[in-house]
């Protein structure tokens, strides 16, 4: 990764960044060059299974993706904040708070998965009833144009970082009633979603499937790690003034 | 039944080791006798003494990676695990006998990962990404 300029920056490399920078149509291409992490894209294909013990096949599939180049650091700086990226990643998801949008009948399953049998809080996922205090929000249900706005705000109350669940046919895409004059048609045109549970409902074991596939994707979040690639790298962060100052 | 005499039970019988690493990912001691592994190394347990186990606890899988999930049971193991088959596959003899010759490798949900299922796509794509295109300067 770039982070190796942490230790020691090439003044040679410095230069020919900037240069670059400054030949706009060039810039992107040199800036690549420096940061090419080796793991952006895997050339070989990935293997469709494995039953090895020591490389199981989630270990394969995840090769060149984000979660990979946490797993692996290629140095002590990265190895740090890649360590620090998994302390939160590791507290984020064992604390995942939902904020409920029952919707529909949909909600009736979630309302399940907080229940004995299913029991949603072995995993550390509580109900909060308030959108300030919860970091996920499973819209359950059909999602109305009457209902958008409130959505809307709703999403907008949560504080960052949030993520959204849409569970069953209505939240995903319309369902049932796509084509009511009514209904939205999928709750990803309001707001951002990032896990979506078919089903129309999904069962409780869905839903809280889901929610495991969501700590999957918060696991693979390395904000430290590109955050340190930002602020240490060679480019000029202000290239596009920088262009016309001289 | 759930009771501390069996816990303590449960943990005289398998371990100190093998305990700490049920309470990391079962979240209860339990002891039984080892039915079988799959091919993924996930093994199976069973027991059916209801001294030890509450019916519908007497059957569960150790899973072999860290993170793990109920994908990760191949479908052989898992109707034994779900009580669809009374024999594991190890014995049941119409499992070990008519296993048919087209039938795919077993992969878990790779959902989320670079191995996830895309889809063969004939549409044109709604979405068109901006492309960045310079104007040669004279």
């Amino acid at each position: 990764m770039s982070l190796a300029i942490l230790r020691a920056p090439p003044k040679r490399l410095l230069s020919v960044a900037r240069a670059a920078a400054l030949r706009p149509a060039l810039a992107v291409q040199a800036s690549r060059l420096v940061h090419t992490s080796g793991s952006a894209h895997s050339p070989e294909p990935i293997p469709t299974s494995s039953i090895s013990p020591t490389e199981p096949i989630t270990s394969l599939a995840i090769r060149g993706s984000n979660q990979h180049s946490l797993e692996t650091p290629s140095n002590k700086a990265e190895y740090v904040l890649s360590t620090l990226d998994k302390i939160v990643n590791w507290g984020r998801q064992g604390s995942m708070w939902p904020m409920t949008f029952g919707l529909a009948c949909c909600a009736v399953e979630m309302m399940h998965m907080a229940a004995a049998r299913y029991d949603q809080d072995r995993l550390g996922v509580v109900f909060r009833a308030s959108p300030r205090q919860s970091d996920i929000m499973i819209v359950a249900g059909t999602l109305t144009n009457k209902m958008a706005p409130a959505l809307r705000k709703v999403y907008d109350q949560m504080p960052e970082p949030r993520w959204v669940i849409s569970m069953g046919s209505c939240a995903n895409g319309g369902g049932y009633y796509h084509y009511s004059y009514a209904v939205v048609r999928g709750c990803d045109r309001i707001v951002p979603v990032d896990i979506y549970v078919p089903g129309c409902p999904p069962t409780a074991e869905a839903l809280l499937y889901g929610m495991l596939q969501l700590q999957r994707k918060m696991r693979r979040n390395r904000k430290s790690t590109l955050w340190s690639v930002f602020y240490h790298s060679p480019r000029p962060r202000y290239s596009m003034f920088r262009r016309y100052r001289k | 039944m759930v009771s501390l005499a069996r816990y303590i039970r449960n943990i005289r019988r398998t371990g100190i080791k093998q305990w700490w690493h049920q309470m990391q990912y079962i979240g209860d001691a339990k002891a039984g006798t080892l039915v079988g592994a799959d091919q993924f190394g996930n093994r199976y347990f069973e027991n059916l003494s209801p001294e030890d186990e509450v019916p519908g606890r007497h059957r569960w899988v150790d899973f072999a990676q860290h993170y793990n999930n109920a994908t990760q049971v191949p479908p052989e193991w898992h109707s034994w695990l779900q009580h669809i088959r009374h024999l594991p596959p190890t014995e049941d003899a119409v499992m070990k006998e008519s296993s048919p010759p087209w039938k795919a490798p077993w992969v878990e949900n790779l959902t989320g990962t670079r191995g996830a299922y895309r889809p063969y796509n004939t549409v044109v794509p709604k979405i068109i990404a901006w492309q960045p295109k310079v104007m040669v300067r004279g």
